[in-house]
């Protein structure tokens, strides 16, 4: 690329603007990211270490002893851990079999009402979590769903089915009406078209949809609090809550046990980076 | 993108049913089918909790009730009850204040990271991504590693400062009524400012460049451009911005619970918090239904509000 591609950009001094911005740019990510590097830091730190006045801002040397003694040998992590996958997992594929059929109507019928089911879609995503966790705790308690897999499912469930319609609607607006309508021609039923060509065409969205979920109930707290009062079914997020009190000072093994909680949202970053990006924004301003 | 499937010229179209009162049943079939399952979980899930959490402070509940049922109906007393206590109006101050502050740090930070983000250079997205980290990584996550820098005697923030000659020994932010609301605003603010960053850079590419083109023709400062263009011209995607991180806020539980669990003393305790402990702690869910219930209120409001004001627009 030269200069004369973009010929309003060409300037020295425009280029050295240019050079300073990027440079101050890639300055805040580097501040910006100081806790999240603080805390691997501070997870590959031996005991003692932790406690250096000043702290060294580099483990030397770095030590797994954290990772082996507190995440790998601690059997509440591993279960939380289970717990944590099996509940977003569940809230993943219940949110996706509820919320792509109608995203799909939303999107695809002409009748009354479609505005008013959109609104609705709209302002519970506004609900405290706090609000729901309360009654859920109440009427739960009543239909046995207090403590176990199906009552937080179904709590998670509760706020990510109405961000995934809202996510999935767009995709489907523009699916060309022709195709589905040359598709019932050939004799197509509506959920045939819907699956055979709504569907693959929307795997953007759906990719988006199931990553969204996966995070959200990954990383939730106020359901898992409420809802799961016994060890054996309580997510990764309550068990790392509760050990705080437990470590006390022990940094280096509360950072660990952080981080490997943190894990799976910065690898679905790294991988899937685009599709995230569009769903955590989407959600609330394309009403 | 591709279209999938092109529509074949060649097959004869098949004639559609035509009889009235059965089309007309079948062409309202489909979309209840395909949307009444959403609907109805949303229903159950959401609108009928909070119904029911609503009736609730109408009722003299505790753990008995809940456990066995037979609530008694008590009218407004548990309204009374609430507005006549100072605990209940001072979380409602304290979530104003760690609402207006959080919001107002949010949208600064959110505005200055867009606007270095803004011209493209090569890894800016890559840049962009990382700093949305912060808002994905889950809240056990952030409060804990905020706790740790934030540690009165081996944090790395009170490093920095005796570095800098600001303190001199041991100085525990989440022990002090003040220090602890700005410590909770600070880690709210650095959840939230990414997603502030990505609404307004997305408003930022939406401002046509000969605006500035003819600023700059018009031998317009820097500054000058920034004021009299981006900032007006970014007025609409701002409002919805603060609106959006304002409920978002407003709601939020997870980050002072975890950080301060509502103290020192109450300092942090947030109506959400306040709540929280009223039903869990004291297992109050009648007093608790009055806290949520105001809590609700001005969400919902202001939702209300923002889509309303969404739709005049996109259809003017």
């Amino acid at each position: 690329m030269t200069a004369t591609h973009t010929p309003a950009t060409g300037s020295r001094r425009d280029r050295l603007t240019r050079r300073w911005l990027a440079t101050a740019g890639v300055l805040a990510a580097a501040v910006y990211l100081v806790p999240v590097y603080w805390m691997v830091v501070t997870s590959l730190k031996a005991g003692d270490a932790v406690f250096r006045v000043p702290p060294d801002l580099v483990p030397l040397p770095p030590t797994v002893e954290s990772y082996t003694r507190a995440v790998f040998s601690d059997p509440d992590i591993a279960r939380g851990l289970a717990n944590s996958a099996v509940i977003a997992v569940g809230t993943t594929v219940l949110t996706l079999l509820i919320a792509l059929p109608a995203a799909y109507g939303l999107a695809k019928f002409k009748v009354r009402g479609i505005g008013a089911v959109m609104m609705l879609m709209l302002i519970v995503q506004m609900v405290p979590s706090v609000n729901l966790a309360l009654p859920m705790f109440v009427l739960f308690s009543g239909a046995g769903l207090v403590d176990s897999y199906a009552g937080l499912i179904i709590a998670n469930c509760a706020l990510a089915v109405p961000l995934a319609v809202t996510i999935l609607r767009p995709y489907f607006l523009s699916v060309p009406e022709e195709v589905v309508e040359a598709a019932k021609m050939d004799g197509c039923s509506e959920l045939a078209s819907f699956v055979r060509i709504a569907l693959p065409v929307s795997v953007p969205g759906i990719v988006t949809v199931a990553v969204v979920s996966f995070l959200g109930a990954w990383g939730e707290f106020v359901f898992g609090l409420s809802l799961a009062t016994s060890e054996g079914i309580q997510p990764v997020t309550i068990v790392l809550a509760e050990i705080t009190n437990e470590f006390g000072v022990r940094w280096n093994d509360l950072m660990a046990v952080s981080a490997v909680v943190a894990l799976p949202v910065i690898a679905a970053f790294v991988f899937l980076q685009r599709y995230i990006v569009a769903g955590l924004t989407d959600g609330a301003t394309k009403a | 993108m591709a279209v999938a499937v092109p529509p074949r010229a060649d097959a004869p179209p098949r004639p559609v049913p035509t009889g009235r009162g059965r089309g007309r049943a079948r062409r309202l079939l489909a979309p209840l089918l395909f949307t009444a399952p959403a609907v109805l979980f949303v229903g159950a899930t959401v609108v009928y909790p909070l119904l029911y959490s609503v009736l609730q402070s109408f009722f003299d509940i505790g753990l008995r009730e809940v456990v066995q049922g037979g609530a008694q109906w008590v009218g407004l007393d548990n309204y009374a009850d609430q507005f006549a206590r100072p605990r209940f109006w001072d979380s409602f101050g304290v979530s104003v204040v760690y609402t207006v502050a959080s919001v107002a740090l949010t949208f600064a930070i959110g505005l200055g990271l867009a606007l270095l983000l803004r011209r493209p250079f090569r890894g800016r997205d890559v840049l962009r991504a990382l700093i949305l980290v912060a808002w994905v990584l889950p809240t056990v996550v952030s409060a804990n590693v905020w706790r740790w820098l934030l540690d009165g005697s081996y944090g790395l923030l009170n490093a920095m400062l005796r570095a800098l000659g600001l303190i001199d020994g041991d100085l525990f932010w989440l022990g002090r009524p003040g220090a602890a609301v700005a410590a909770v605003v600070f880690a709210t603010a650095w959840s939230f400012a990414p997603f502030a960053m990505i609404l307004l850079a997305a408003g930022l590419e939406g401002i046509p460049k000969r605006l500035y083109e003819a600023a700059r023709i018009d031998g317009a400062s820097p500054w000058r451009q920034f004021r009299h263009i981006t900032l007006p011209q970014l007025r609409p995607v701002s409002l919805a911005a603060l609106l959006l991180v304002f409920i978002y806020t407003f709601k939020n539980f997870d980050t002072i619970f975890l950080m301060t669990a509502g103290g020192p003393g109450g300092a942090t305790a947030t109506l959400p918090v306040y709540a929280y402990n009223e039903a869990f702690e004291f297992s109050r869910f009648d007093t608790a239904s009055v806290a949520t219930t105001v809590l609700m209120i001005v969400p919902i409001a202001l939702s209300l509000f923002y889509f309303r004001a969404l739709r005049k627009e996109r259809d003017a």
